[in-house]
């Protein structure tokens, strides 16, 4: 990608960005300062793990509603070992992700071998899940305290060692996506899966990869969400399905697939950060920001596909 | 072909789950009978059914544990039907669930409502079919029962009054005009709504600021949040006074982060284990014990007294505790 296609991807998005925190700075006192960024930038790991993962979902034209549920187990799941099994923490992480790596095992294995929808798939994991998460739980919250809090405490500059991780994901994915064989096949099974089957790609196999990589994703994200509370939570990240699917989609990724940029999603993700962390600053009422942070969504969208259409039409 | 295995594998191990989670659950509830008449016929065990919020909750949970224990420690006495919703903002299944306990003709119904409104008319139903109807934790709305002419008894803690005492402990280590800020609840529900009166009665008596009120819905993260973008605007700021302990532990974490929390105090609402603690390690003030466990028990040996003595008693208001690092230091076993 040249310098010029790069910036002309990725001007809107940062467009709609930088007006955010103008906007703020002027309503809100002391908004922009380091410490506020700070604070975005070390809030957002979790969210952006997740929205890694939802990309590559919502690429090969799938879709992944347990992402959430699967942050609450694993989490849950780390808690519980630690706290009551009394196992070492690193076997207590281990589990986290292979709480991970089964429910994305699960999504993949179910969604392509018996050729379902994973809209339905996904949402039955969901609450699989989640009651998994209650009854390993019995829906209390486990205190872990300071043997986790090393991975989120550990910062340079201010900025944490998740948020750090999660940047260079972000990089890796993007990389993943645009510049190997990898990333071109789903593309190809999420434009056209009949065309990627008579090209030879299997394209089952590409989707149980992509709803792996979602849902270790998401136990990193548990594991990145517990060390910042020093707890597990049992109704963690009830809702952060549609959130990240939100980021991903401002980010210009397509529901119907074929398309779409991890670099984008990331902007999604900040753009929705900043907007939550903006209106908090204004002290906003809960019916305002929930009415502005669905016009911001829908209104980040149309400003996309107007992009988009400029850039076919100069092509 | 050699897909199938994998299927039927797959196939199996979901009906299996299914059949062992089904199985766990099966003893306590009550198969559906033949009706009863609705006039209770107290030579049999009379059937309670306790409707509860969300057991995503550890409070519900916590009740709901309290109420099977005292069950079968009373055996002998009454059968316990306990249901919750999976969401707490789920009106119309809490609202189909009393419906469905009334088709049961069950004697008596423990009810802690998921909107202190909404609920009314099918109370009014369950009276109607001769079933005894005890509100607890969250009180009905008095106008709403007066409109249908209902006399419901509440047996309850009083969360204004408990934020009130969180708050006044809190105030203990403030100066007058010192900064402070209020996370809340879920902005409709009726404790959210009383906790943050209280939490306001206790920061205007001790005349510090209310630099802002926000709501997180009772959510970890949303507190953190929340609490990570007002730390910049209110520098200042002394003391978060949070709806619930789950929010509390959300606003520990950002003061964390930000490298703030020694100097801002965190005080919390329920007396979760978490945050017992927390307020140990001198990371949070202070926090309101409600006795979750104790709530329904106290709803149904209430039911069952009204199903003995024919007769409505008065409301009962059930204690809420303050928790600081002394009372635990002091209650080795609580």
């Amino acid at each position: 990608m040249s310098v010029r296609s790069a910036v002309a991807e990725y001007a809107g998005l940062f467009g709609v960005l930088v007006l955010l925190v103008v906007f703020f700075s002027f309503k809100a006192p002391n908004f922009a300062s380091s410490a506020t960024f700070l604070a975005v930038a070390n809030q957002i790991p979790s969210q952006v793990l997740v929205a890694i993962g939802v990309t590559f979902v919502l690429i090969v034209a799938e879709i992944d509603l347990s992402v959430g549920s699967i942050l609450g187990l694993s989490g849950a799941v780390l808690g519980v070992l630690f706290l009551q099994k009394h196992l070492p923490m690193p076997i207590a992480i281990c589990a986290c992700i292979g709480v991970g790596i089964l429910c994305g095992l699960f999504n993949g294995l179910v969604t392509t071998l018996f050729g379902l929808p994973s809209f339905i798939v996904t949402l039955g994991a969901l609450e699989i899940a989640r009651g998994g998460t209650y009854w390993v739980s019995q829906s209390q919250t486990q205190y872990i305290g300071s043997p986790i809090e090393g991975i989120a405490a550990t910062s340079w500059f201010g900025l944490s060692l998740p948020f750090i991780v999660a940047l260079v994901l972000v990089g890796c994915g993007q990389i993943l996506l645009s510049k190997t064989v990898f990333g071109r096949r789903v593309i190809a099974v999420g434009s056209n899966p009949e065309a990627a089957r008579y090209s030879g790609i299997d394209p089952g196999r590409i989707k149980r990869a992509v709803f792996l990589m979602a849902g270790v994703l998401a136990s990193f994200a548990a594991l990145v969400d517990t060390s910042r509370f020093q707890s597990a939570d049992p109704n963690a990240g009830i809702g952060l399905e549609l959130q990240a699917i939100a980021a991903v989609v401002i980010g210009g990724t397509s529901l119907m697939g074929g398309r779409g940029s991890v670099v984008s999603s990331f902007v999604g993700v900040l753009i929705i950060a900043v907007l939550g962390a903006g209106l908090a600053a204004m002290g906003a009422a809960d019916e305002v920001k929930r009415v502005v942070t669905g016009c911001v969504i829908v209104v980040a969208v149309i400003l996309d596909r107007y992009r988009h259409r400029l850039k076919a039409r100069t092509a | 072909m050699k897909e199938r295995f994998p299927r039927l594998a797959i196939l199996l191990a979901l009906i299996v789950v299914c059949i062992v989670a089904l199985a766990g659950c099966g003893q306590n509830s009550a198969p559906p009978t033949a009706p009863t008449p609705a006039t209770t016929n107290l030579t049999k065990k009379p059937k309670v059914a306790l409707v509860m919020k969300s057991l995503a909750n550890a409070f519900f949970q916590t009740m709901e544990q309290g109420a099977k224990a005292h069950q079968a420690a009373h055996s002998g006495d009454y059968e316990l039907i306990a249901n919750g919703i999976e969401n707490e903002q789920d009106v119309p299944k809490q609202v189909d669930l009393v419906k469905q306990m009334i088709a049961q003709k069950v004697d008596a119904i423990v009810l802690a409502p998921a909107d202190s409104k909404a609920l009314v008319p099918v109370c009014k139903e369950a009276q109607d079919a001769g079933i005894v109807v005890v509100n607890i934790d969250n009180k009905l709305d008095a106008d709403a029962l007066k409109e249908k002419q209902l006399s419901i008894p509440f047996v309850g803690p009083d969360n204004r009054k408990g934020a009130k005492m969180v708050g006044d402990f809190l105030a203990k280590s403030l100066k007058a005009g010192d900064e402070v800020a209020i996370i809340g609840g879920i902005p409709g529900a009726f404790n959210a709504q009383q906790r943050q009166l209280g939490f306001e009665d206790a920061m205007k008596a001790a005349n510090a600021k209310i630099m802002t009120e926000q709501a997180a819905d009772w959510d970890t993260s949303k507190a953190s949040s929340i609490v990570s973008a007002i730390l910049p605007r209110y520098p200042q700021l002394k003391a978060i006074l949070c709806a619930n302990d789950s929010m509390a532990l959300g606003a520990v974490g950002a003061l964390t982060g930000a490298n703030k929390a020694k100097q801002v105090l965190v005080a919390g609402f329920d007396n979760i284990a978490a945050v017992q603690q927390l307020i140990k390690e001198g990371k949070v003030l202070c926090t309101a014990d409600q006795h979750g466990d104790q709530i329904a028990v106290n709803g149904i040996e209430f039911a069952i007294d009204i199903l003995h003595k024919k007769a409505t008693p008065q409301d009962k208001e059930l204690p809420v505790d303050l928790i600081t690092a002394q009372t635990l230091a002091s209650a080795k076993t609580p």
